[in-house]
């Protein structure tokens, strides 16, 4: 076995182009997913945070060349995941799979639950018929359901059941590596925790690898060794879930963490109100991708494009948390404070008024 | 008396497959500029019982019974009978609407200023121009960016926050006492999210308006709300100031609904806690109590008999659960998840 994480993500680029006229001709590129890096170990889980539009589904589906990416690098298991073709790339695609957030629309309503599963089985050419039907109904019962339900059709269960039914079929090809694209964001709260307990479980017991991609914040941190958070193509801020969450050092992911709505009046944090919108992906700000809704931007912010920073694993893109870390002596949790209070303090200042 | 007064609401629906009761005798009250919360899963009747409100509850769903008291300078009119020209006068005249999606429910080829001046010509005899004022003014009290020049265009020109933001003027435009607000920052990011309910909260603050907020969010119930009632399975199962209900939930149901949500701060070992099965649809609501088949403290056989009453077991604090006052250790559930 190798030493190298299982999946490698470098500079990973995804561009989509953005075509008008007559003649269709590309006047510019949605830039969904621009330069992204991670690497994930075995049996390890890495959150992807972010809002609608950061390119954080993108990133996911362009990992198992569902989109493909046109850019950088994906290793997978020490492969170089772009550059295979064909039987190899079919091969390599049995060990990693996809769970889809909408269980509603990612499951064929004409099959039943049994020709769902074994599908990817007969497109890989596994086992003899008998040996798929026991692969079929270890994966479904591995999720909690029954062969009682491998002769009914998707609609004949409820959110949570379909959710099962998607992981099962993730899981009949014995992958390595699986990612979970908000799978548990159409689901009701009550059934959440069900599809989260049952992730969590089947990761320790196959030895499976995630992406988790999610916005849920309190679900990232509980499911993931080590959170990623994105914001207009780019990852932002990187580090161990506790670290992250401890300690934040971006201006965003305060701002996204201050922002979360808590039941627990000594859990919430002094709310940071970001004023305006996500620009678009396709004409993305100058510098930092943030600082036209950053309340600490400065000049260089315009203009220059924040190179990493990393405190003992700890990554950050951004100017200000560089040197308030700096400041702080490396202290990641007084130059979160400190950079908390500044926030604070700058939106109070700048906060529309309508009497204007 | 409040504002709103809702008393053994019924609101069913007349499927093929027999009657549906989706809201099954539900009363709640408002006072003048207070926020209610009204909690719970898809399916509970919550988004139904706000419909009804306005009767908006499209066929073949019908009010079977129970009363809607508006209090209103000339005295209380009941919502349920009142004529319907009348009840036209209190839509977006005395009750202000924001629905969960912003996209479908503003006209696509109406400009957001004569949208907004449409609602303001229904209920007041204004010119086209104080119209266009009053629109203008409203689009700057959400503090919308730019809103002369946001008034001449269209939905689709703006993003989900502005069009929310849209959707909160038009519903305040004719300054009504109550402001119904079904789901309105779920399709919205969490700082999109922040936004919408700061500018809530402040609007309350300044122009005294009544919230109805119907959420399946409890951070967001707990961060804007003085009063919540959790609905589950179309009935009210507890109902109680915010700060009270979330420092003591007493109902089986808020305790799981709370406990199934990831503890912040520290990574919290071994699995969440879990409500198990699932919510059932109308048509299978069970018998008695309507969470037995899914609650770790039910006793059987009382808990299947009969519905329990709706009763204060501490000041101003309702819970539906005749056990609630000592509910003992819970034990496991058998619900036959994935029997199916």
């Amino acid at each position: 076995m190798s030493a190298e994480p299982l999946v490698v993500v470098d500079r990973l680029q995804t561009h989509f182009p953005v075509r008008r006229g007559l003649l269709r001709r590309t006047v510019g590129h949605v830039q969904a997913v621009d330069g992204v890096s991670f690497t994930i170990d075995r049996r390890r889980t890495l959150g992807l945070v972010g809002e609608s539009g950061c390119g954080k589904t993108t990133a996911g589906r362009s990992i198992l060349r569902l989109i493909e990416p046109t850019g950088g690098a994906v290793r997978f298991d020490g492969k170089d995941v772009r550059a295979t073709r064909g039987a190899d790339l079919r091969a390599l695609r049995r060990r990693m799979q996809i769970v889809f957030q909408d269980p509603y629309g990612s499951l064929n309503p004409r099959l039943t639950v049994r020709a769902i599963l074994e599908e990817g089985l007969v497109i890989h050419r596994l086992g003899t018929a008998g040996e798929r039907e026991a692969r079929v109904l270890r994966a479904l019962e591995r999720t909690g359901m029954t062969a009682a339900a491998l002769e009914r059709y998707p609609h004949e269960f409820s959110g949570g059941q379909r959710q099962r039914i998607a992981i099962a079929r993730a899981l009949v090809l014995e992958p390595d590596f699986l990612v979970l694209d908000e799978p548990i964001s159409a689901l009701d709260v009550s059934i959440q925790a069900q599809v989260v307990n049952l992730l969590v479980e089947l990761r320790e017991r196959l030895g499976l690898t995630y992406l988790f991609i999610s916005h849920d914040l309190s679900v990232v941190e509980y499911m993931s060794d080590d959170v990623a958070v994105m914001y207009l193509g780019r990852i932002v801020e990187r580090a161990a879930a506790s670290d992250l969450y401890r300690a934040p050092l971006h201006p965003y992911t305060l701002a996204l963490f201050s922002a979360v709505p808590s039941v627990d009046p000594a859990r919430r944090r002094r709310r940071i109100v970001l004023s305006g919108d996500v620009p678009s992906p396709s004409r993305p700000p100058s510098g930092c991708r943030f600082h036209p809704r950053c309340p600490l931007a400065e000049s260089v912010c315009r203009e220059v494009d924040p190179p990493e920073v990393s405190l003992g694993g700890h990554r950050v893109h951004c100017h200000v948390a560089a040197r308030e870390v700096e400041r702080a002596g490396g202290d990641a949790a007084k130059a979160s404070a400190c950079l908390s209070g500044m926030m604070a303090a700058a939106a109070s200042d700048t906060l529309p008024s309508n009497e204007t | 008396m409040p504002l709103l007064a809702i008393h053994n609401l019924v609101t069913a629906f007349h499927t093929p497959a027999g009657r549906v009761p989706a809201v099954d005798g539900v009363s709640l009250a408002i006072d003048r500029g207070r926020t209610l919360g009204l909690v719970g899963e898809s399916g509970c009747g919550k988004s139904v019982t706000a419909m009804s409100i306005l009767r908006l509850v499209a066929a073949p769903g019908t009010i079977e019974s129970g009363t809607i008291l508006l209090d209103q300078p000339g005295g209380a009119v009941d919502l349920v009978s009142l004529p319907e020209p009348a009840l036209r006068k209190v839509r977006g005249g005395r009750i202000g609407m924001i629905f969960q999606e912003p996209m479908t429910s503003l006209n696509p080829v109406f400009t957001i200023g004569d949208q907004i001046a449409e609602a303001v010509r229904l209920h007041r005899d204004v010119t086209r121009e104080a119209a266009r004022a009053r629109a203008l003014e409203m689009l700057k009290l959400v503090r919308l960016a730019d809103p002369g020049q946001r008034l001449d265009e269209y939905p689709h020109q703006l993003s989900g926050g502005m069009r929310q933001r849209v959707m909160i003027a038009m519903a305040l435009a004719c300054e009504p006492d109550l402001v119904i607000a079904d789901e309105p920052t779920t399709a919205l990011d969490v700082t999109i999210q922040a936004q919408i309910l700061e500018l809530l909260s402040d609007l309350r603050r300044r122009l005294g308006t009544a919230i109805l907020l119907i959420t399946h969010d409890l951070g967001v119930v707990a961060e804007t709300c003085d009063d919540v009632a959790v609905m589950y399975a179309g009935r009210i199962v507890e109902q109680a100031p915010a700060t009270e209900l979330f420092a003591h939930p007493l109902h089986p149901y808020t305790i799981g609904l709370l406990a199934a949500r990831p503890a912040a701060g520290g990574r919290q070992p071994g699995p969440l806690a879990t409500i198990p099965g699932m919510v059932p649809p109308p048509q299978h609501f069970p018998e008695g109590c309507r969470f037995h088949p899914r609650c770790g403290y039910a006793r059987l056989p009382e808990c299947a008999a009969g519905p329990p009453a709706l009763r204060e077991l501490r000041p101003g604090h309702f819970v539906r659960c005749d056990f609630a006052a000592d509910l003992g250790p819970p034990h496991a559930v058998a619900t036959g998840l994935g029997a199916a």
